[in-house]
């Protein structure tokens, strides 16, 4: 079965169906896409085989090959939780819109929906530097609707913010990705945009860092990294309420997935340069998300900014070129997921019902409403990664590994640990605690439909806080192959290198005509050519 | 098969905690939730008790073993397990968990029968009683973080229990927050643990250590400084107490069992079980001694000017918790954890008798409010004298042979030893002078003006009868070890301190400190009988005038709470601020706004062809295309 395509095709199709169709039954379809989906990314968990860290269940078609354009897929231990993570809240957010449609436009904006969830497949799936481009821009467009659209007060600011944010590090990195083609055809004499051939390539150092720079600028901005993020607030606050479960929950995943999918293992060298920057940087963005989420003043913005804050931990994991940092990022990417997917619905449902947006209109909900007390307790637990919860592996995970390398950006990122529970407790205690605010907690009760969203989250969240292993024992053979290159150009010692580093062109590949007379080439010096 | 028993006793109040949690968002019948709030922590205490007497029977060597459910993470030679670990000192800590735990809940069920939320009251002591239980049983440094902060959560509920009180809400943060400073002191110790040694199984790291890390250098010395960070929040340590006296907003069961006989003992039982790590650091064993002796005094003296009864209490649960973290940090694992045992029994006595007094008079806690209440509460006069007895270490009750090991051993422990002997002998003083005076205010002495709206009240047996097995336990626990004569306490944990200096004291200091304590609380009560009782209580009224500077610096509580506010809080708060109204609209945004403008002027301009910047997108994408094609083209 090509369930690589199929995970692709299937929301696609169903999207472009589902739009055209009248909203009853534009729903039907919707929702049953979002399950056939999230059935397909289960399938696809079955089919992995973990013992392997390439790429597998490769599916290659020629597309527009004249380009180098190919339908290239595969799927490794990062992405198949990625994969997992994309279905299962998109799932739910068609389950959702199943349950509360728009009342105008119904069919569009799951349409819509269903097809950013396609884009975000393919994104991660694509084998092919084109068609991970192809992905990458074309999940803009129906971001653009469905927050210009569905989005309240302010929408047309935000997303044009949004667009023009996003589109500037795109553009470059579409030039990075065409000169990374040339170089590399220079080098090995072979002309491709195929992600795994392009591994292990020896572009000079400075080769090297004007690439990564070019990827990394869109990455960062995606996440985004501070200073980067300016384009999240006024997106997070004005978007449906949905659209920012999906763009909190799995578009900020597509910035870290260009780290660890092609800035670490074609540019190592690049990442090893930038590499203190990056650090500093992640660490500015946890420690400024947590103060600005300490004093904003509004339910979503607290969420938002602490998004800035986890994101900012997650790519600490990436950038201190660490196993276990990095395995504890990508179990941080899935949990992040689910946990801002869970405290933007919690956030939702009691801004709607309230109609209230801010912190200090609210309090004493628990009264009248304990179930919604409990799950807001449940989830600001999990977001302040309480130990105990899945968040809490996660980060640890990525704190072992950077205290090993960078002591004291885990000194400083723990002050954000700390401000995590002032930020979390301020929001959790000033709604649901202390003196009844304008509104009474009844209004404000889950109700059935709530359940439903919120359990499957919850549960996820529990079977990881209890065996992160279940993760972490797919992750690890691609973890170690995606850093033993950055790894061999920082010069770590070889006892912390786990994987075989590619060489490309091979050695035994015979010369091209007018190469340099080959100096007898070591693993070390085909890595990282001195200049 | 006791280790199948363990997973047993930490998962049964778990069950009762959940099931008492879902059970429907109707209040179910009050005697449906006692059997399951009380009754699972009984079955787990009888389990416990099964598991003590296992061990008892078999060789001191064979009394420790692991218990595996599965493996919960393994990072390249990072392997860490859900493991538990049945040991001396683990079974010591779960006889009191559940023991005392059983007579606190069961007190409860007539404490809190008027009370809002009975349920959730069951159930959050329930998740508590479990989340200390796996602190304790923990078998790597994993999770006992994770049992640590679990124990935390349920502290942050239980002292937020009234919710809607805005007094409780902000108690309820600050004990969280304090607390998460501390879990961030155990999580940098693991990370230092994990990154030298590669393990953070106890085994490992305790196996390891002395070898890999050796003795007083800069990373063991590290390791113990930022363990110590955890203990001092949990453990209510200067200067990071502030939060204890503030948690006595819960009510005053939780007082008795999470904020006195058990929870905060954690940090002492952290320091007791990473012993091997201690004796590798000298200097932070030393700082953690001074540590404890600067918090018993300082606790000690804001104790004496208390006016509300329950904050009597909590001072003196700090400054006693003072006393086992300066006995942990000179070596004296074994009088550190005597005392934990004699004092999770008086000072449990002391907060239920407490209950009993605050039940009777409808809520009332503050002691000018209070007075000749032995009339009217025989029963809870009487265990009360006990209690405060016990704990102001007058023979032959409980306190006195555990404050008197410490004591007496610390004086042979070397010359900071002597000073904070010393410190100890002051703090004795103070400590039966508070504690009396507490007693003659409530107890003798005249009624308050215009008596009591209603006669005071006897409780009922569910109450009487938990404070009588206390106080029972309270005059006869120390004699486990009594000098000279045996060494029960000794030689049980022996297996469990495997760096344990031993020190013991000569006959010689243990005579003359034995005498020194006598006279010490002597002059303590006879000071406080006084004031307080001998003149009718007339002394007090003119002697409150004295000294007003002293007083005010005791009620300000040594001003801790103002000046961490001005250092710590406030300026993050500030720098909050400043991010938010400063940076936000018009740093960044400023950037990206003028990056906007500049894109918009763009696309106007090319607009005949382009119209908005989604088109623009595509645009993009089609002339990447383009690009690359002809690239090829003119490449081949």
């Amino acid at each position: 079965m090509p369930w690589l395509t199929l995970l692709i095709v299937v929301p696609l199709a169903a999207g472009i169906v589902a739009a055209l169709l009248p909203s009853a039954t534009a729903r039907l379809v919707a929702a049953v896409a979002g399950l056939v989906t999230a059935g397909l990314a289960v399938a696809v968990l079955f089919e992995f085989n973990r013992t392997v860290g390439t790429g597998q269940l490769t599916e290659h078609h020629g597309w527009a090959s004249e380009a180098g354009l190919e339908w290239t897929l595969r799927v490794d231990g990062i992405s198949l939780w990625l994969v997992l993570l994309t279905a299962g809240i998109f799932g739910l957010a068609l389950v959702a819109g199943f349950l509360h449609m728009p009342a105008r436009g119904g069919a569009q904006y799951l349409g819509l929906i269903l097809i950013a969830e396609g884009a975000l497949l393919g994104l991660f799936l694509a084998g092919n530097l084109l068609l991970f481009y192809v992905f990458w821009e074309s999940m803009l467009i129906p971001f653009y609707f469905l927050v210009g659209m569905w989005g309240s007060e302010g929408r047309r600011q935000a997303v044009m913010r949004f667009v023009v944010y996003t589109m500037v590090g795109s553009l470059i990195m579409l030039v990075g990705i065409v000169a990374t083609a040339f170089i590399a055809r220079d080098v090995t004499g072979q002309f491709t945009f195929d992600i795994q051939a392009l591994q292990g390539v020896a572009f000079s150092d400075t080769q090297s860092r004007w690439l990564f720079a070019a990827f990394a600028l869109a990455f960062v901005i995606k996440l985004p990294m501070w200073p980067f993020h300016a384009w999240l607030p006024d997106t997070y606050r004005t978007a449906p309420i949905v659209v920012t479960v999906l763009l909190a929950a799995v578009m900020s995943k597509a910035g870290v997935y260009g780290f660890l999918k092609i800035g670490l293992p074609l540019f190592p060298g690049g990442a090893a340069f930038f590499q203190n920057v990056l650090v500093l940087l992640s660490v500015v963005s946890i420690l400024y998300g947590s103060l600005v989420a300490w004093r904003a003043p509004t339910l979503r913005l607290v969420v938002a900014y602490s998004s800035i804050a986890h994101l900012g931990f997650i790519l600490l994991g990436i950038v201190t070129i660490d196993g276990q940092a990095l395995q504890g990022a990508v179990l941080q990417m899935v949990n992040h997921g689910l946990v801002v997917a869970s405290a933007f619905v919690i956030v939702g449902i009691i801004t709607q019902r309230s109609g209230r947006e801010k912190v200090a209109d609210l309090g004493g909900l628990a009264e009248g409403a304990p179930w919604l007390a409990g799950a807001f307790l449940f989830v600001t637990m999990a977001s302040l990664a309480i130990p105990g919860s899945n968040a809490f592996a996660g980060e640890f995970f990525i704190l072992i590994g950077t205290f090993r390398h960078h002591w004291w950006a885990v000194f400083l990122a723990c002050l954000g640990i700390i401000y995590a529970s002032v930020y979390m407790l301020r929001l959790f205690q000033r709604t649901m605690n202390g003196p009844r605010g304008q509104v009474s907690g009844s209004t404000v009760e889950m109700r059935p439909g709530d359940f439903v969203l919120l359990v499957p989250l919850v549960a996820a969240m529990l079977a990881i806080a209890l065996w992160p292993q279940g993760v972490l024992r797919t992750t690890g053979p691609t973890v170690d192959r995606v850093l033993a290159p950055a790894q061999v150009a920082l010069n770590r010692p070889a006892s912390q290198v786990r994987a075989r580093v590619p060489v490309n062109p091979p050695e035994e590949a015979l010369p091209l005509p007018g190469d340099p007379e080959p100096t007898a080439p070591t693993p070390q010096n085909t890595q990282v050519p001195t200049p | 098969m006791i280790g199948s028993l363990a997973w047993v006793v930490l998962l049964l109040p778990l069950a009762g905690a959940l099931v008492l949690g879902f059970s429907g968002s109707a209040e179910p019948p009050k005697a449906l939730t006692r059997v399951a709030g009380v009754g699972t922590i009984a079955l787990s205490f009888a389990a416990t008790l099964v598991i003590f007497f296992t061990l008892l029977g078999r060789d001191a060597d064979d009394r420790a073993l692991t218990t595996t459910a599965w493996r919960w993470a393994e990072l390249g030679p990072l392997r860490i397990d859900l493991a538990l670990l049945l040991d001396p000192l683990s079974v010591l800590m779960m006889l009191v968990i559940t023991g005392v735990g059983m007579l606190i809940v069961a007190y409860s069920t007539e404490y809190m029968n008027h009370d809002r939320d009975y349920r959730r009251f069951f159930a959050e002591m329930d998740f508590f009683i479990f989340a200390m239980l796996l602190l304790v049983m923990a078998a790597n440094f994993v999770f006992l973080i994770i049992g640590w902060a679990l124990v935390g959560l349920a502290s942050y509920l239980l002292i937020g229990y009234y919710y809607d009180r805005p007094s409780a809400v902000a108690a309820a943060k600050k004990a969280f927050v304090i607390n998460v400073l501390g879990d961030v002191g155990l999580v940098l110790a693991a990370f230092v643990m994990a990154v030298k040694l590669d393990t953070l199984d106890y085994a490992g790291v305790f196996g390891l250590a002395p070898e890999k890390l050796g003795h007083g250098g800069l990373i063991p010395e590290l390791i113990a400084v930022l363990l110590f960070v955890g203990a001092a929040a949990k453990s209510a340590q200067v200067p990071l107490h502030t939060w204890l006296p503030d948690a006595m907003e819960g009510p005053t069961p939780v007082s008795a069992l999470i904020h006195a006989a058990t929870m905060v003992t954690a940090g002492v039982y952290l320091v007791v079980r990473c012993n091997v790590l201690y004796q590798l650091a000298p200097h932070a064993s030393e700082m953690v001694a001074i540590v404890g002796a600067v918090t018993l005094f300082i606790a000690a003296t804001i104790a004496t000017v208390q006016e509300d009864i329950k904050r009597v209490l909590a001072w003196s649960t700090v400054s006693q918790i003072g006393y086992m973290i300066m006995a942990a940090g000179l070596g004296l694992y074994t009088g550190a954890m005597f005392h934990f045992l004699t004092h999770a029994f008086f000072k449990a006595l002391l907060f239920l008798v407490a209950g009993v007094v605050i039940h009777a008079l409808v809520g009332e806690q503050g002691i000018d409010r209070m007075g000749g209440l032995k009339k009217y509460l025989p029963v809870a006069w009487a265990t009360t004298l006990v209690g405060c007895l016990a704990i102001s270490g007058v023979p032959p009750f409980a306190g006195f042979f555990s404050k008197d090991e410490i004591l007496a051993r610390a004086w042979d422990a070397g010359d900071l030893g002597k000073v904070l002997s010393i410190v100890g002998l002051v703090g004795a003083v103070l400590t039966a002078f508070y504690m009396f005076r507490m007693f003659f205010r409530v107890f003798h002495g005249p009624e308050p003006e215009g008596g009591y709206a209603h006669a005071p009240h006897p409780s009922g047996p569910a109450m009487t009868l938990p404070v009588i097995v206390l106080a029972v336990l309270s005059t006869v626990g120390g004699l486990i070890q009594v000098p000279t004569v045996n060494h029960w306490l000794d030689s049980w944990l022996d297996v469990s301190l495997m760096a344990d200096p031993a020190l013991e004291a000569s006959h010689a200091t243990e005579w003359r400190t034995m005498t020194m304590s006598v006279i010490a609380a002597a002059a303590g009560i006879g000071l406080a009988w006084f004031i307080f009782a001998a003149d009718g209580g007339r002394r007090r009224v003119q002697m409150a005038g004295a000294m007003p500077a002293l007083r005010r610096f005791l009620l300000d509580q040594w001003r801790f709470d103002p000046v961490i506010d001005d250092a710590v809080v406030a300026p993050g708060r500030d720098l909050g601020d400043a991010a938010y109204r400063g940076f936000e609209p018009y740093g960044s945004g400023g950037l990206v706004r003028g990056g906007v403008g500049v894109a918009t002027a763009a696309a106007r301009l090319v607009r005949a062809t382009q119209n908005g910047l989604v088109r623009m997108s595509a645009f993009g994408l089609v002339v990447g295309l383009i690009v690359v094609a002809a690239a090829m083209i003119l490449g081949r």
